[in-house]
């Protein structure tokens, strides 16, 4: 038989990650939490009492978008897209072909960020439009979530060639790691996604927010480089790890 | 010619039986061990030690201060209550409650319905009530452990010092409103993540329920109250801060934002979250059929 | 008295020993050299080496002896500790195109239970890159007869259903090499006799076929080219009659009925033909170390007896009795 090349290899594992990443469960609990953060937005923007929206709003799609919705919903999907068959022993039907590695990290990768980006970037989207503080605000959410979604999912597909219960692990990086040690500096900031997609939100609306503090360059070429080595690390990883 | 059989092997107990105490007992204890690691490899004990540092890290950091600075400290005296939750002095306090609750809870009740242990122990003399609550006193016990251990291991400092409360009656009163604080705090993080742990099978998605509950909750409600101004009763949705308000509000003290609040109203929306989430577990215990 | 063994099927070749000479020119599809691996302080396969051709060959042990996890290192999902493993001369593990020569139904249930079998099996086909991935799914889901064209999914499937499947998407691909782990667990007897047939086929046609059980009565049917792991270690390889041949530290136990078992008996003692014997009604049961002997000697002895003979069967000349030696011992 002859060797499955690389665009064929990623789009097979993209399908077949994707329809078992998409479950009625996942979707519509994650979908309630899209919903809450759309309501509190709303209320928000109608509120009377909101003195200077812009910083209220980009505060809010901070707190709320990039300390829970983002990391969360990324860690939902892309720890399971290739964790789960690692954990249940189907891994075996993607490990023992005549395919190369990379194009299966490419394609779990690119499974998660195609469920990932809707539930996050939609209602993030339409949050800060209800926040109703100037395109700004928008167009910064857009981005950020877009940057922060790719990143959190390489990040948390290599979690879950690496580790047993990578969702586990995946919460203490969330709680401990982005929510506490890298609130302690700008040099700590650094070694967390959220201090990026801070930046990209404070370069693009003027808002400071604490440890934003990077160009709007830096928020997204780290990142960038942030994906392509983890995905280099789950490649290397499918290749070196044992398979049940 | 006699002849005597010394030991057929199988010897039926004929002893006392603990019964559903001992159980219980039995349950509670293995669980707990389980969830500190005791008796488990040195990676099961990594955890349970790093949340034990965060949580004791600020009466740790007061004993240094008081030890170096002695005299010249006796101003840097913050509250009991501010080492029992997110306090303005103490907020990443938060983190370890938070970690504690997300991954403990789900750990001792999700697993066992998930490798069918439940079932064994519905074979033995434990009933659904009696094994929720040999479960919640583990949980509780661990979690307090953490919540309530802080502020009575400074107590216990100060008083060694001679700087602790004025008299016998005076170290008692001290002494029963942090247990009765830490309670309050812990009963709802336990209710909370117990509760949402009975609603699924899967470890990893109660954690992450657990987590969006707690902290979730807490930002939505902080956010319509100090970002849009909306009525202050919303706090009550905030299942982080209002446990330590109330507990605030033994000391004869008040937060901040909940300034408004009366302790009645408080107290009250506390126990709405006890009940909320013990409830839940009642009724998907109840519905539960073990396999 | 025993009848001679069936010549061993010379499409199959167990070799242990030293490894030597070209695998290709050779034939040889599998060559373990000295293979170990262990968990930690669990010792799970020890110093295990041999080699296999084209045919069919049964790897038998109890639970736990190491077979699947041998059957992982052949496939390259685990590396050994020590020794090391080729399979068509290459290491599966970093080879592509060794891994698209072996088809592999592992022992664990676990399957994308969401597609259907034809879209399990379809991905198998698409995986290794075969073109007309459905059509050659269909045709290995016939060779299993598992419809194609059922509207459910594999999740809703019982155990021999499911384990069908497996085996359809490991034999998609026509693999020169199949490494079946369990294969017949939850198949009905009329399934397994189906699909013991189509192993047998399959090996004639010049497949190297690899099958593990701890089930004696299936091994036995599979051929009688074994390998046998116990504890972790190679405890012995080739045919099995042949292997009973040089079990000489344990008597034969053979069966004779007979109008005189008790004076047949006798006499059968008193020549030192047998070393014990013992007598059931019209049957006599003797313990024999020389089986040739005591071929030799018992008709001219039961003529001179005026004894009648009516059956002679060896009862221990079978896979239960080579596994017993060697695994029960230990």
């Amino acid at each position: 038989m002859a060797a499955v090349g690389n665009l064929r290899a990623t789009t097979i594992t993209y399908r077949l990650i994707l329809r078992q990443l998409v479950t009625g469960g996942r979707v519509l609990a994650l979908l309630a939490l899209s919903a809450v953060l759309v309501l509190v937005s709303l209320a928000v923007g109608l509120s009377e009492d909101v003195e200077d929206p812009l910083e209220v709003g980009v505060a809010l799609i901070d707190l709320m978008g990039f300390t829970l919705v983002v990391p969360i919903v990324a860690l939902v999907f892309a720890a399971a897209a290739l964790g789960d068959t690692r954990e249940d022993g189907t891994l075996v039907y993607l490990w023992l072909r005549p395919m190369g590695r990379s194009p299966i990290a490419l394609g779990a990768w690119l499974a998660s960020v195609s469920v990932s980006v809707p539930l996050t970037l939609l209602p993030l989207a339409v949050s800060a439009v209800l926040l109703d503080a100037g395109s700004d605000l928008v167009a910064a959410t857009i981005l950020a979530a877009f940057v922060g979604v790719l990143t959190y999912a390489a990040v948390f597909l290599f979690l879950g060639v690496l580790v047993r219960n990578p969702v586990i692990w995946g919460v203490v990086y969330i709680l401990l790691w982005e929510g506490l040690v890298a609130q302690f500096g700008a040099a700590t900031a650094r070694m967390a996604v959220r201090g990026y997609t801070r930046s990209i939100l404070t370069s693009m609306t003027d808002v400071d927010l604490d440890l934003g503090t990077l160009s709007m360059t830096m928020g997204i070429l780290v990142p960038a480089v942030i994906v392509v080595s983890a995905l280099a690390l789950t490649s290397w990883r499918l290749n070196e790890m044992e398979v049940a | 010619m006699t002849a005597e059989i010394f030991d057929r092997g199988y010897r039926r107990f004929e002893g006392e039986r603990s019964g559903v105490p001992g159980a219980m007992r039995s349950l509670a204890w293995y669980t707990t061990k389980s969830m500190l690691g005791i008796g488990r490899r040195g990676r099961h004990k990594i955890f349970p030690v790093v949340v034990a540092v965060i949580a004791f890290l600020p009466t740790l950091i007061i004993f240094g201060v008081l030890a170096l600075f002695g005299e010249g400290a006796e101003g840097l005296r913050p509250e009991y209550y501010e080492f029992l939750g997110p306090s303005e002095t103490f907020g990443f306090l938060v983190f370890a409650h938070l970690l504690y609750a997300t991954l403990v809870a789900p750990e001792a009740l999700v697993r066992d319905r998930r490798d069918g242990m439940l079932s064994l122990y519905l074979s033995t003399p434990l009933t659904r009530p009696t094994y929720v609550m040999a479960k919640f006193a583990s949980v509780a016990f661990t979690m307090a452990i953490v919540v309530i251990g802080p502020a009575m291991l400074l107590l216990a400092g100060y008083t060694i010092q001679g700087r602790g409360p004025d008299g016998f009656t005076g170290w008692v009163e001290v002494f029963a409103k942090i247990l009765l604080g830490g309670l309050i705090i812990v009963f709802v993080y336990c209710g909370v993540s117990m509760g949402v742990s009975s609603l699924t099978d899967r470890r990893a998605f109660a954690s992450i329920a657990v987590i969006l509950t707690l902290l979730g909750l807490s930002i939505v409600a902080n956010i319509l109250v100090l970002e849009a101004g909306m009525n202050d009763r919303l706090l009550g949705l905030d299942p982080l801060g209002t446990p330590f308000e109330a507990a605030t509000r033994l000391f004869g003290d008040r937060g901040i934002d909940a300034r408004n609040l009366s302790t009645t109203y408080i107290m009250m929306v506390a126990g709405g979250w006890v009940s909320a989430g013990f409830g839940t577990l009642a009724v998907r215990y109840r519905r539960l059929g073990a396999i | 008295m025993t009848l001679p063994p069936p010549p061993p099927d010379p499409t199959t070749r167990v070799e242990v020993g030293p490894m030597v000479g070209d695998p290709i020119a050779d034939n040889i599809v599998v060559e373990a050299f000295g293979v170990t691996k262990a968990f930690g302080d669990v010792v799970a396969v020890s110093d295990v080496s041999f080699r296999l051709g084209p045919g069919l060959t049964a790897l038998l042990g109890p639970n736990g002896a190491g077979k699947s996890t041998l059957f992982r290192m052949l496939c390259g999902l685990t590396q050994p500790s020590k020794g090391n493993v080729r399979v068509f001369g290459k290491n599966a593990r970093r080879d592509r195109n060794v891994r698209g020569r072996i088809g592999l139904a592992p022992q664990q249930d676990a399957m994308f239970d969401r597609l259907s079998a034809l879209e399990f099996v379809t991905l198998a086909a698409a995986t290794h890159g075969i073109v007309g991935p459905e059509a050659a799914a269909r045709r290995s889901l016939d060779l299993v007869e598992i419809s194609a064209d059922g509207p459910k999914r594999v999740g809703a499937f019982s155990k021999g259903m499911r384990q069908r499947v497996k085996l359809a998407a490991a034999l998609v691909n026509d693999p020169d090499l199949l490494i079946l782990d369990e294969p017949l667990t939850g198949l009905d007897p009329v399934q397994r006799n189906r699909m013991i047939a189509l192993f047998n086929e399959l090996a004639a046609a010049g497949k190297c076929i690899l099958v593990s059980s701890h089930v004696l009565d299936e091994v036995a049917r599979l051929g009688s080219n074994i390998i046998v792991i116990a504890q972790g270690r190679l405890a012995a390889s080739g045919d099995y009659h042949a292997l009973r041949e040089l079990m000489d530290d344990r008597p034969h136990r053979i069966r004779v009925r007979t109008d005189q078992p008790r004076r047949l008996g006798a006499a059968i003692l008193e020549r030192g033909v047998a070393e014990g014997v013992s007598v059931v009604e019209d049957r006599l049961v003797l313990d024999t170390r020389d089986v040739g002997l005591f071929g030799r000697q018992l008709a001219p002895l039961a003529v001179e007896l005026g004894v009648e003979l009516n059956e002679l069967v060896p009862l221990d000349d079978d896979l239960e009795s080579v596994f017993r030696y060697l695994v029960e011992r230990r």
